[in-house]
């Protein structure tokens, strides 16, 4: 189907992020929470990474900032050169995002939800139709484009925000904790059908996420965060044996629980 | 979001037998009154029969009707606009929220009356006394109703619009706007009872049309008929409003589970 094939063939830009730091001041203690402390990390284009780390340690707030919505406190954070931040416009049509719940509209249908960033975009009516529902058949939702949220299942609601996602044919895609309020059958299904569809359509794709099983899952590359969004473990799965994956799991959870890398994952 | 949060009562316009046989037991007992008034003591004028109301029914003006219908439509129109635009420009400014909110508060306080006083102290023209005295008091309504709609749009659902990248135009009518829909009909209903209520008393002061001056016309007569006629025209054109807006909200509202 032409309509999902990749606008530009350039590819995505590179992300780079280098001595970024993200504090915030708790408004009712006067306490500063240092939430991201100096992380350095390059993510090439079309990298398909997972960022594991334990709940509280600063994947949200990375993520927020590699969506624009929050400014880092110190150092940079560019795509292709540009803040997602400072030249917020610039990336209209080029960051996408699958969060924890669906967040649909719950006045507009499966078709109109997954059109809401066409529309924001400008696009012509009739091609955010095509484009919509193109998305929404790939998802195995073609018999309930007509239907609003409360009528679809958790999962169902989800291919729409995926849908929805995709629509825009983004250079970077993001998904923060995107499949892990799913029943684990559905979550698996969701997150191979994400990773597939990133992988074609040739877009960066940076998944977060608290649970190791969804970080090995993923493949490419797995990125251990410490408190603070310590940079951990920088893993490229690709350069270990099919039969160590068993003592990668086993590094990466003691890495976790430690807040220390763990010897083993630099033998490799 | 729980879809529950955008749930409330839609008013039903059903008339069970009930409501029927209750009213018949009041028109039953009315008559019987009217009859009996000159041996209670009761001066006859003050209880008129059925037949001198449907008279009074019968006589009329829809002018009145219409002039009283539009003021009330008109400065609603007006309240909700200035409420809406209002409550927009204090979502986008956290100061001048926190300067305006508590001040509507108070202005909400103050009595319809001291309002009619205000009105026609400070001004000449009685079709702007109304106007003003309606406007004042429902304006306030929607103003309170939407600011307070709007802030309550969940984090999450602003947080999705944002990572879109929308142009403040396209924030408004594609996400504020339509999640607070459910609040303005509330807001709708809660104001057009209010408006017909305060028209009349406004239009009792220097008004020579509408239903509120044909009560005080009525009062002037001691025609208790007149005023049960007006007032039941009163009770149907509210009961007519909130029909039309309930249906209005069913259309609007089908996402609702
Ligand atoms: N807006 C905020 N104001 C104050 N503290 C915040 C804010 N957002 C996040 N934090 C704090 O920053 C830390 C990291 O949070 P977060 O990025 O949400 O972690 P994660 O997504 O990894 O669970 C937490 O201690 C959290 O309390
Ligand atoms: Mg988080």
């Amino acid at each position: 189907m032409s309509v999902l094939a990749p606008e530009t063939q350039s590819g995505p830009p590179p992300i780079e992020v280098r001595g970024l730091r993200k504090v915030f001041r708790q408004a009712t203690s006067g306490q500063s929470v240092i939430a991201i402390d100096r992380l350095d990390l390059a993510i090439a284009p079309r990298d398909v990474v997972a960022i594991v780390g334990q709940t509280g340690c600063g994947k949200s707030t990375f993520f927020d900032m590699l969506i624009g919505l929050e400014a880092p406190t110190e150092g940079s954070l560019r795509i292709g050169g540009k803040s997602p931040h400072d030249d917020f416009d610039y990336f209209r049509g080029r960051i996408a995002t699958v969060f924890q719940q669906d967040r649909l509209l719950p006045w507009r249908t499966a078709l109109d939800n997954a059109k809401l960033p066409l529309e924001l975009i400008g696009m012509a009516e009739d091609e955010q139709n095509k484009r919509a529902l193109a998305w929404l058949n790939r998802l195995g939702l073609g018999q309930f484009i007509n239907a609003y949220p409360h009528e679809l299942s958790g999962g169902m609601r989800q291919r729409v925000a995926i849908a929805r996602a995709f629509a825009v044919q983004p250079d970077i895609m993001l998904a923060d904790e995107a499949f892990g309020h799913l029943d684990e059958v559905t979550a698996g299904e969701l997150r191979d059908t994400f990773l597939s569809l990133a992988r074609e359509s040739g877009s960066t794709a940076i998944l977060i996420t608290h649970q190791l099983e969804e970080a090995i899952s993923v493949g490419d590359r797995i990125v251990v965060f410490g408190k603070s969004a310590r940079l951990l473990a920088d893993i490229h799965v690709a350069k270990w044996p099919k039969e160590q994956y068993a003592l990668l799991r086993e590094a990466i959870q003691s890495t976790l629980q430690n807040n220390a890398p763990d010897p083993r994952l630099t033998q490799v | 979001m729980a879809p529950d949060e955008y749930r409330e009562p839609v008013p039903s316009f059903t008339f069970p037998r009930q409501t029927l046989v209750s009213l018949l037991v009041f028109a039953v007992f009315w008559e019987a009154l009217s009859h009996l008034a000159p041996y209670l003591g009761i001066p006859p004028f003050a209880v008129p029969g059925l037949l001198k109301i449907a008279r009074s029914i019968a006589a009329i003006t829809p002018v009145d009707i219409v002039v009283t219908l539009a003021r009330v439509v008109g400065a609603l129109l007006a309240s909700f606009v200035i409420g809406l635009a209002l409550a927009m420009a204090m979502y986008r400014s956290e100061k001048l929220h926190n300067y305006l909110h508590p001040m509507v508060r108070i202005l909400m306080a103050v009595p319809v009356v001291s309002w009619i006083l205000f009105a026609v102290l400070w001004f000449p023209g009685v079709e702007f006394r109304i106007g003003f005295v309606l406007v004042v008091v429902c304006g306030p309504v929607f103003l309170i109703d939407t600011i307070d709609a709007m802030r309550g749009v969940p984090r999450e659902l602003r947080q999705m619009m944002q990572s879109f990248r929308p142009t403040t135009y396209q924030f408004f009518v594609k996400l504020m706007l339509p999640a607070i829909v459910p609040t303005i009909f509330t807001s709708w209903k809660v104001n057009i009872s209010l408006a017909i209520r305060v028209v009349t008393i406004a239009e009792l002061v220097g008004a020579v049309t509408g239903i509120g001056h044909q009560l005080s016309v009525a009062q002037e007569l001691f025609s208790v008929a007149d005023v049960f006629a007006w007032t039941i025209v009163l009770v149907v054109l509210l009961f007519l409003l909130e029909g039309l807006l309930s249906r209005a909200e069913k259309r609007l509202l089908r996402w609702r589970p």
